[in-house]
Parts: structure tokens; C-alpha cells; sequence
């Protein structure tokens, strides 16, 4: 099924034909290159041959980057600069809590499973070191980056499974001391938590000098509450239940979801952080152009 | 405003499961997963913002939806003296009136009219009023008026006839009369004598709910009390000697006490030939036995009469009932008519190819056999047929014919004339090839038999008025005779296979042509191709076919008021031939009162007479060639003689299920039409019930549409 988009000539695929393929690599080949075809642009971004200036040479740098031409022409010692450093890394903290398996046509996990499977793919055709940690009140799996580990993490995305309930905090602080060095975290998850608990568990990773960026996963009927009839709602979590009249909720429930989502954004682009809504309804290709429009801004404002 | 079944009333318990649905169904509803409760959980949710009623409309609907049917399965009804207004009311007033001859016995009828004015003067000036006369049949001279004056004209102007009461049908035209009434009570007014005789019980007959039924019990004179039983006639015919009949009439006694020395006259055509004297004891019945008398060619009229009245001459009509009697108060039952016929014979004609007398032998000898009917055997040659001999018989009968093209034509005017045509086909048989069709079957080639087993008869139609009489076990056997020929017969579709050979092809066909019939048999009446005629089974056979053909059925000598003669019959008895039978011109009917009528022709087929009046029906063909006159004695049911009577509660609590006369009450009984009319209301309970559904299915889908 194919799906507009807003990028001129892209085909995007819906993510519930794709996560009937089964297989990650496929799918995240299928996504990105179609996605690069259609735009058009240079997977390299930030790629080492790009130049961007020259500056003078000082004590300790590596003569292998002196620009020997402009030497012979100044007599002077010029350090050539080049865009981005590629060989960054490149993390997926994907949630796998209970919440995760909600969804209508396509659950929230096979969605990001397939989002993290992408990006992973497309981190790895850009030479980055690619690295997974699956968490829901603990750390479940975790693939350390390297840039021979893509088969590993799309076996490890392949098996996980939304089983046990999940908790933001607690993980990703023991998580924040395993990224020692820069890099691009991606933490893909529904953010079921108060905003002030997912920054706090989101700074310390911000605060070490990565690149955060959140994908916020979020079913239509969890944006939308479109339920009809009067029933009882079951926390897929915690099992609680409460008897709902839809009707009469759904204005109130849709403004406290809007209230959260803005406090997100908010507080997102108060601490720097890349904060996306990705609707388990739209196509992947959404969240992989907004993924390389940021990665390329990024690289730029080196 | 009852319940015919009040135990489906339980029903309305369901009304409370649209409110239980209303106020549970909600919370009972599948459990949804969801992430998270954790947005739901802040919204502040009143527990008794769940349970309250929105839809108020709805849930009425759905409970008055709910409330009719059940009602409607309880079948509610209205009660008959609910349906009755309150004592005030104008009434329907049904008058009741016996005219049975019984009615005439002293001075009933009198009291009887006097009874019946004066009920009809109890009436206000705001009753209906209904005037019925009844004995065998019911009559509404006068329906609903008020004019009083009208209804007892009517009464005075009626007169008792010679019918037997029937409460049956005049309690029912009764009942018809008031459902249609509008007015709020209801009477009917019986004026009779209540003769037991008179009522059978009928559990159909009911009379509308709230229905009043005032029995007028008019009392006859007290006295002796004689009838006369129908006469019997013997016959006896002795060689050379005219035809005699002994008469024996019976006279009933249904007094206590014994009545002695009773005259019994015999009247023939209007003389006195005898008179008897008889005792008859109290409760017990007697006979008279007449000398024989010499029969005449000619119909005689004859009349058994208790008393010693002689008739005045030849002015007096005979057979009439006199108006007094000196033996008893009731003079219709002292007079029984009835018939003597010479025994007619049936003409029939027999006709042969050429001179073959011998051919005919052993059919004549058959035919020349039996009294009832008697055959008249003439023999013609074929060629004589295309004459007017065949206007002289009632039956054909063609022994191995070759019929030409105007003996053809003229056998076809024959059969459709009412006559009857038996064929009998030898070698010579044939039938013009144009006329083909007419036939029952169509002649084929001659089957030889005569090599191998001789054909045999079977697969006869006992259901059949010619195999009738063989149908019992032992009662003929036809497979013993043998045939060793026959023509090959294929039967048109409207012709009755009434026999066949063992081979199957048909036998005895036959077809019914207009008023007559043709009987097609496939072999030889003589013994050339068969040897039947000398079974035992012959005889029989022939007399049936006869008999059939001819359309013959026995004449009774006297016939009971209210039944139908058959003229058609009574002709054919009387010896009419088929030419006289043809004459449709018209009949002329003169009634024992006096009157002349004209039977119109509009039923070809049967031209029947309904008996009316006490004495000698006459019925004379108005054609060119007149039949026999006809003549019919009609008497009085002798049943109505029988003065023994009933309680007349009983007849009120059959019809109204209560024993006392007067109102109906609570027990009422009411007739289908009106009980129907008086439970309907379920019928409109149901119907508003469903309307409410539809409303209900329509306003909720609105409703659910401006939810979403």
C-alpha cells in the first residue's frame, strides 16, 4: 500500500504492509533506500570527503591533516577541517514494556522494532558504529555499538517481545554510564510517564554530549480515544481496570494526551532534545526524513 | 376487561430488563486493553454519572413497547355484559316465531300471535325491533324497526305452515341479526310451543354476549293426539292381470289415553275407496291394511286420511290438510299423500345389423328380466335409426353396428338429449371417421385371441354405479368369462376406463356427453366373441349397465316437506323418453295450493323442485311433446306430530351457557363473530407494540449516529 507523501517522488510504504514481511533487513532496506532514491540525497552526510575550512595548525595536531598544498603556496601550516566526523555511534534504546504491544492494525512494538531496525540500517550505510538496548523496567538486551553489529541487533530486534511492564527512570540512568563516548541515542518508546521523570532519565544521557533524539510511539486510538461503546479498560501494565463511558471521557482524555505531547515538546526543546510524535499510522519514512533532516543539521553545526 | 390467558401477565416482569441493561449493560461490557490508565486515571469519573438515564424516550419506549405485547399474549377481552350497557339502553328486540304446523295444534297460534304482540308492546319507542318466522327455515319478515304497529302486522298476517320446528337456524339468523346491532342490549323472544323434536344441540350456536333470551312457551290444548305413519305399498302382478297395490297406513297414538274405533279412509283421485276402522292404544301405534286396488295406467293420487271426512266433490283440492279435525286438535298429521305409478318400463331400443336375431338373444332374454326397472325391448335395424326411432327409447343399445353418417348424427342429438348409447363392437362395428371424436375411444383393429389364452376381464372401477353391486367378495366373478376377441379401444382423455382385458387395453369405456352417456365395450354382447352372456354374472351386469345408461333411479311414493324432487328422475321413472326428456322449453308446476309456476330452464342438467306445502305437486313438460305429468306427494314431517316438550332453560343454557332465562351474565357464551370482535384488542395491543419497536429502532440509531 502505498502512501503520498510530502517528498516529492517518495513512495511510502504503510507500516502495517511492512510488518507483515517478517524480515527486519528487508524491510529497513526496502524503507531507507526507497527513501534515499526519493530524495535524493548523498547517504555520506557528514561524511569526511565534505570540506568545510581550514584553520592554523597548533601543537598536537595530526600532521597527516595539514593541508600541504596551501603550504607550499603560504609557507604556513594549515589543518584542513572537514564537515562531520563520521564513525559516530549510534544507539537505539528501544522500550519494550507491556504498553508497547497495544495497537490496532500494527502494535507500537512491531512499529518501532521496524523504525529502530530503519534507522539502525541506515546508521550502518553511514559507517556509524550501531549499537541496541531493549529495556522495560530493566535493561533486557543490550548490543554494544560497533559497526559489524547490525545482523546482531536486527536478530536481537527480531526476538523482542512486550511482556513485562515498563519503567523509563531506572534504566536509562544505569544506561547513561555506558555512553561514555558521543554519539546519537535514539530512545524509541510511548513515554507512558510524567514528563519530569522522562527528562530526568533522558538528561543524563543528553548531558554526556550525546545527540538525544525521542521518538514518541503512540497508537491512533490512544491519540484519538475513538472507543464507542461503554467498557471496562484494563491497564495493559498494572491489569487495573476502570468501567469508562467512552463519550462522555473522550474530550478530557484527548485534551490530557495533547497537554502531555505539547509538555514533551516543550520540555524537549528546552533541553536540546529531539523530540518526534510518530503516529503508528503514518509511514516510516516520515520519521526516517525527519531522522536525516536533523542528523544533517546536526553534522552542519559542527 | 379480562385476560384469556393472564399468566403471560408474569411477562411484564421483563419490563425491568431495559432498565437493569440500561443501568449494568454498561459496566458488563467487554474489557478493552489499553496502555495506560495513567491519563484516564486523572479524569475525575462520578460514579453516578455511569447510571444515570439519558435516553428517558427510549427507555419509555422500550417499556411501553414491552408492556403491549405482553398484554397482547395475555389476550385481553371485553366481557359481554360489559359490552351490554347498563339497564336503560335501547334494545335490539329479535321476535322469534314459531310457524311450525305443530303451532296449528287447538288455538297455539293465536296465543301464540297474541304472546308475540304482546312482547312487541313492551318494546319503547327507541327499540329495534326484528320479526323472524321459522320452522324448517328461518325468514325475517320485518329487520329492525321501531315501528311496532309494522310488527305486529306481520305477526297477524303469518300463518303456521306445514314445516317441523328447527330452533337451530332461526337462533342463528337471530345471532346474526343483533352482531350487527348497534344498540347496547339485546333480546330475543322465542314464541313456541318448544317441541323436544325441535332442538338438537349445537355447540356452534351461540348468540352475542349479552344477549337476553325470554322463552314465550305458548301451551297447546290438551287432548288426543293422533298421526298418521307413512303408508306402505305392496305390489303384485299376476299374469294377465293388472298391476294391484295394497296400502297399509299406520296410526300413532301419543296420548295416554287409548282412542277407539278411528276412522282410516283411502281416497284415490279424489273418491273414497275404503275406510277402515282402527284401535289404537294410549301410547301405541296401529295399522290399517286397505283391500288391494287395481292400478291405473295413469299416476293416481292417493290419500290415507284419520277421520270421516268425505272430499266435496271434485272441487276440493285433494291431499290439502282440512282446516279442524274431529279426531284431534292438529289436523295436518291425519293426512298422508301419496303416489301410485304404474311400474314404467324403460324403453329400449336394440339395434342390429341387418337380420340377426340371434345376436340379440341372450340381451333380450337379459332385459325381458326384473321389475325394477322394467326394459321395454324393441328391436330396429341400423338404417331405421336415422328415423325417429331412437326418440321412442331412453337407451341405445348398438350390437355390432356399422353406424352410417346420419344414424351418427342423429345418436349424437340422442346422447346429448340425456340418452343413454352402449355400444357393442363386433367385426361390424364402425363409426363414421368425422364423428370420431364424439366416441369415448377410438375403434380400433380386431385383437385375435383365439390362439394361446383367451383374454379375460379385469381391473374393473368398482367405484363405479355399473360394478357397484360386485364390489363385495363373492359377488360376481367376471374373470371367468372369456374372450376370444375384441377391437382394440384407445379411450380419449375426458372418457372413464371402467374395465379392462388382462392385457390391459380398455374394455368398457364410458363418456359423459352432454345430458347422456356413451359405453363403449370391446367385444360382443352375444356369444361369437366371448362367453359372457353365459356367466352368472350377465344378468347383473346388463341390468346395471341398463340402469346407468338410462339414467333410471326408483321414484319414492310420497315425499316429507322440505325435500327436493328430482323431476329429471321422476320423468325417466315415469318412462319419459329421451326426446321428451329434450324438451326444454320449460315446465309448468302446479302447487297443491293452487298456484301455477314456471321452472325456468337455467340448470339443464337437474331441474330440481323444493316441497313446500302439504299435498300433490304436479309437473307438466311445456314443449311440443309432453312428457309424462309428474306427479309428487308431499306430507308433512311426521316427527313434528310429537308434542313432548322442553324445558326451555335448556335451549337458553345451551345458547348462553346459563340455565336462566334473562340476561346472559357473567358465563356468557357469546357467538364466534362477536367473541372474535370482543378479543381483538390484542390484535391492536400487538400491533401499537411494534409500531413502538420500529419508533424505538429509529430513535436509537439518531440518537447513536449524534453520539459518535
Amino acid at each position: 500500500m502505498a502512501v503520498h507523501s510530502p517528498i516529492p517522488g517518495a513512495r511510502f510504504v504503510d507500516p502495517a504492509v511492512l510488518a507483515r514481511i517478517g524480515n527486519l533487513e528487508m524491510v529497513a532496506k526496502t524503507v531507507v533506500d526507497g527513501l534515499i532514491n526519493g530524495t535524493h540525497r548523498s547517504p555520506f552526510f557528514g561524511a569526511s570527503v565534505d570540506f568545510a575550512e581550514h584553520r592554523g595548525y597548533v601543537s598536537g595536531d595530526d600532521i597527516r591533516r595539514v593541508d600541504w598544498r596551501v603550504f607550499a603556496r603560504t609557507d604556513k601550516y594549515y589543518i584542513k577541517e572537514f564537515e562531520a566526523d563520521s564513525n559516530a555511534n549510534f544507539s537505539v534504546l528501544l522500550d519494550i514494556s507491556k504498553s508497547m504491544s497495544f495497537g490496532e492494525k500494527i502494535s507500537k512494538l512491531d512499529y518501532a522494532k521496524t523504525l529502530a531496525a530503519c534507522l539502525t540500517y541506515l546508521a550502518n550505510q553511514q559507517r556509524d558504529r550501531v549499537g541496541l538496548v531493549t529495556f522495560d523496567e530493566g535493561i533486557v538486551d543490550h548490543v554494544p555499538p560497533s559497526a559489524k553489529h547490525l545482523d546482531v541487533i536486527l536478530h536481537t530486534l527480531d526476538r523482542a517481545k512486550a511482556e513485562k511492564p515498563g519503567h523509563l527512570v531506572a534504566p536509562l540512568k544505569r544506561l547513561a554510564d555506558h555512553f561514555g563516548r558521543r554519539g546519537i541515542i535514539v530512545v524509541i518508546s510511548d513515554f507512558y510517564a510524567e514528563p519530569d521523570e522522562i527528562f530526568e532519565a533522558v538528561g543524563p544521557l543528553r548531558f554526556r554530549g550525546n545527540d538525544v533524539i525521542l521518538f514518541h510511539v503512540l497508537d491512533s486510538q490512544e491519540v484519538d480515544f475513538s472507543f464507542n461503546e461503554p467498557s471496562s479498560f484494563e491497564d495493559l501494565e498494572s491489569g487495573d481496570q476502570i468501567p469508562i463511558v467512552p463519550a462522555a471521557l473522550a474530550d478530557q482524555y484527548r485534551s490530557l494526551v495533547a497537554a502531555h505531547i505539547e509538555a514533551l515538546t516543550t520540555r524537549s526543546s528546552q533541553q536540546r532534545v529531539d523530540y518526534m510524535l510518530l503516529n503508528t499510522s503514518q509511514p516510516l519514512d516520515f520519521a526516517l526524513f525527519r531522522f536525516l533532516s536533523m542528523r544533517e543539521r546536526l553534522a552542519r553545526t559542527r | 376487561m379480562s385476560f384469556l390467558t393472564p399468566l403471560f401477565l408474569l411477562g411484564l416482569a421483563a419490563l425491568a430488563i431495559p432498565v437493569l441493561v440500561h443501568l449494568t449493560q454498561r459496566e458488563r461490557k467487554s474489557v478493552i486493553a489499553f496502555p495506560s490508565l495513567m491519563f484516564l486515571k486523572k479524569i475525575p469519573y462520578e460514579s453516578v454519572q455511569k447510571r444515570r438515564i439519558r435516553d428517558w424516550l427510549l427507555l419509555a419506549l422500550r417499556l411501553a413497547a414491552l408492556a403491549l405485547i405482553v398484554a397482547a399474549f395475555a389476550r385481553p377481552f371485553l366481557r359481554g355484559s360489559e359490552v351490554a350497557a347498563a339497564p336503560g339502553g335501547a334494545r335490539d328486540i329479535v321476535v322469534l316465531l314459531d310457524r311450525s304446523y305443530s303451532m296449528g295444534y287447538g288455538d297455539s297460534w293465536s296465543r301464540a300471535q297474541r304472546a308475540a304482540a304482546d312482547a312487541i308492546g313492551s318494546a319503547t319507542s327507541s327499540d329495534r325491533i326484528s320479526v323472524v318466522l321459522f320452522a324448517d327455515n328461518a325468514e325475517v319478515v320485518l329487520r329492525s324497526t321501531p315501528d311496532r304497529s309494522r310488527a305486529v302486522a306481520e305477526i297477524n298476517a303469518a300463518a303456521p305452515g306445514p314445516g317441523s320446528t328447527k330452533y337451530g337456524p332461526a337462533l342463528k339468523l337471530a345471532g346474526s341479526l343483533l352482531v350487527e346491532s348497534m344498540l347496547p342490549r339485546k333480546e330475543v323472544i322465542v314464541v313456541s310451543d318448544f317441541q323436544r323434536s325441535g332442538w338438537q344441540p349445537d355447540d356452534t350456536l351461540r348468540l352475542p354476549g349479552g344477549t337476553v333470551i325470554t322463552p314465550a312457551v305458548v301451551e297447546g290444548a290438551s287432548g288426543p293426539s293422533l298421526a298418521l305413519t307413512p303408508a306402505t305399498l305392496l305390489r303384485t302382478r299376476d299374469a294377465g292381470q293388472p298391476e294391484r297395490v295394497t296400502v297399509t297406513a299406520g296410526v300413532l297414538n301419543r296420548t295416554a289415553t287409548a282412542a277407539t274405533a278411528i276412522p282410516v279412509q283411502l281416497e284415490m283421485d279424489g273418491r273414497i275407496v275404503q275406510t277402515l276402522s282402527v284401535n289404537v292404544d294410549a301410547n301405541a301405534s296401529a295399522t290399517a291394511t286397505f283391500a288391494p286396488v287395481s292400478i291405473a295406467t295413469t299416476t293416481t293420487r292417493a290419500t290415507v286420511r284419520l277421520g270421516s271426512e268425505a272430499p266435496a266433490g271434485g272441487a276440493v283440492q285433494t291431499g290439502v290438510a282440512p282446516t279442524a279435525s274431529s279426531i284431534d286438535a292438529l289436523a295436518r298429521d291425519n293426512v298422508f299423500n301419496f303416489v301410485i305409478t304404474p311400474s314404467a318400463p324403460v324403453p329400449v331400443t336394440v339395434v342390429t345389423q341387418g337380420n340377426r336375431d340371434d345376436a340379440n338373444l341372450y340381451l333380450s332374454r337379459a332385459l325381458a328380466i326384473g321389475e325394477a326397472p322394467r326394459f321395454e325391448t324393441s328391436l330396429q335395424s341400423a338404417e331405421a335409426l336415422a328415423g325417429d326411432a331412437a326418440d321412442r327409447a331412453r337407451l341405445l343399445i348398438l350390437n355390432d353396428v356399422s353406424v352410417p353418417e346420419a344414424t351418427a348424427a342423429k345418436l349424437v342429438t340422442f346422447v346429448e338429449g340425456g340418452g343413454g348409447v352402449l355400444m357393442a363392437l363386433g367385426p361390424r362395428a364402425s363409426w363414421p371417421s368425422a364423428r370420431e371424436a364424439w366416441l369415448p375411444a377410438a375403434i380400433g383393429t380386431t385383437v385375435d385371441r383365439t390362439r394361446g389364452a383367451a383374454a379375460k376381464l379385469s381391473g374393473m372401477d368398482y367405484g363405479h354405479a355399473v360394478f357397484e353391486p360386485f364390489r363385495a367378495p363373492r359377488s360376481g366373478d367376471f374373470s371367468t368369462a372369456r374372450f376370444y376377441a375384441y377391437r382394440g379401444l384407445k379411450a380419449v382423455t375426458d372418457a372413464t376406463v371402467l374395465a379392462r382385458f388382462d392385457t390391459g387395453e380398455p374394455a368398457l369405456v364410458e363418456r359423459t356427453i352432454g345430458r347422456g352417456r356413451v359405453v363403449m365395450f370391446a367385444s360382443t354382447i352375444d356369444l361369437s366373441w366371448n362367453d359372457l352372456a353365459l356367466k352368472p354374472v350377465f344378468l347383473p351386469f346388463v341390468h346395471q349397465l341398463g340402469r346407468h345408461l338410462s339414467g333410471f333411479r326408483e321414484q319414492p311414493a310420497s315425499l316429507t316437506i322440505g325435500e327436493v324432487l328430482d323431476i329429471d328422475a321422476a320423468e325417466i321413472a315415469a318412462g319419459a323418453t329421451s326426446s321428451a326428456a329434450r324438451s326444454e322449453a320449460g315446465r309448468t308446476v302446479l302447487t297443491p295450493s293452487g298456484q301455477r309456476r314456471d321452472l325456468s330452464v337455467r340448470s339443464p342438467s337437474s331441474a330440481a323442485l323444493e316441497l313446500v306445502e302439504q299435498g300433490f305437486y304436479e309437473v307438466r313438460a311445456a314443449g311440443r311433446e309432453p312428457g309424462p305429468v309428474i306427479v309428487a306427494a308431499a306430507n308433512v314431517n311426521v316427527a313434528e306430530s310429537n308434542l313432548d316438550r322442553m324445558d326451555p332453560k335448556e335451549l337458553v343454557a345451551a345458547v348462553t351457557g346459563t340455565g336462566a332465562p334473562g340476561s346472559t351474565g357473567a358465563q356468557d357464551v357469546v357467538p364466534d363473530e362477536a367473541q372474535e370482535l370482543a378479543q381483538r384488542v390484542w390484535w391492536y395491543l400487538l400491533f401499537a407494540g411494534i409500531l413502538l419497536l420500529i419508533a424505538e429502532t429509529v430513535l436509537a440509531q439518531r440518537l447513536s449516529r449524534a453520539t459518535r
